[in-house]
């Protein structure tokens, strides 16, 4: 293996964590808001 | 136009339109990784190392585009104070940022075996960081205000004004010395890019566009959420009389 290639590996690990990441962080937060308004809905009947 | 527009991003953001994007955005991003890591030759000078140019430069571009998108609606919201060009501004910032963010962490990756730094004040580099720091801002500003027609009223300024930093970014390499290398593709004369790596390449940008468009259709639809959880805790609670 050239050794530059842990630098590409590196590369293509960090740009899947970063719009994996985003994209999970997306839907905790969707489902987070989803749970706060139905709790906030459901509290007062 | 603007209504043109509005029904356009109405369609993209509903949860079957978001569906196809994701599915589409992930399909794209599988292909794209093959075409640039095995299909693409090694450049006959850097070697392997070049493949992160794959993503570095879709990556920057996207950060281009998503920051057009904030100037376009931030106008668009002061001609119109319609909220949802608001909402589309803060979505695409947000996105911007994490564009900019990945595009300098993948440019340090590959100046380090190439230049033997990670960072240098490169006049490329120095206006990409100011970017990003830019878009940080715009982002805290939206936090400072309780009022969200003031909020939004700042943050479209800021979102107009900050957008001059993207000509200067892509200009920088043509106005003054600069270590990272000028256009490849947009250059007079034709792209200076061997065929198979400039198709890798074509693809790549194909595949973060249509993934910018997924999250976006998905932090809109958080936002909506978020705005539907603020408005259930402040509606006024009714009495039922005794």
């Amino acid at each position: 293996m050239e050794p530059n290639m842990g630098y590409v590996i590196a590369g293509y690990l960090v740009t899947v964590a970063a719009l994996g990441g985003y994209t999970l962080r997306l839907f905790m937060r969707a489902r987070a808001a989803k749970r706060r308004a139905e709790v906030i809905a459901g509290r007062r009947g | 136009m603007a209504a043109t527009a509005e029904r356009a991003l109405g369609r993209a953001t509903s949860r079957s339109g978001e569906r196809v994007l994701g599915v589409s955005a992930f399909i794209a991003l599988g292909v794209s990784a093959v075409l640039s890591l095995v299909v693409a030759p090694p450049d006959a000078v850097q070697g392997e190392v070049q493949r992160l140019m794959y993503v570095h430069v879709p990556a920057a571009w996207l950060a281009y585009l998503s920051f057009f998108v904030v100037f376009v609606s931030s106008i668009a919201y002061l001609r119109t104070r319609r909220t949802r060009w608001d909402r589309l501004a803060e979505a695409s910032a947000e996105i911007g940022v994490l564009f900019t963010a990945l595009a300098i962490a993948l440019g340090m990756l590959w100046g380090k075996p190439v230049w033997g730094t990670w960072w240098t004040w490169d006049p490329r580099l120095t206006t990409t960081a100011v970017l990003l720091l830019i878009y940080i801002g715009y982002l805290s500003i939206r936090r400072i205000s309780d009022n969200p027609a003031r909020r939004a009223r700042w943050a479209a300024v800021v979102g107009i004004v900050g957008f001059i930093d993207v000509p200067i970014v892509h200009l920088s390499v043509v106005w003054w010395r600069s270590i990272h290398q000028g256009s490849t593709v947009f250059r007079l004369g034709g792209p200076d890019i061997e065929g198979t790596m400039l198709l890798a390449l074509l693809v790549g940008v194909a595949a973060f566009t249509v993934t910018y468009a997924y999250l976006l259709t998905l932090r809109l639809r958080v936002g909506r959420l978020e705005e539907r959880a603020i408005r259930e805790a402040l509606a006024p609670t009714v009495e039922t009389p005794a």
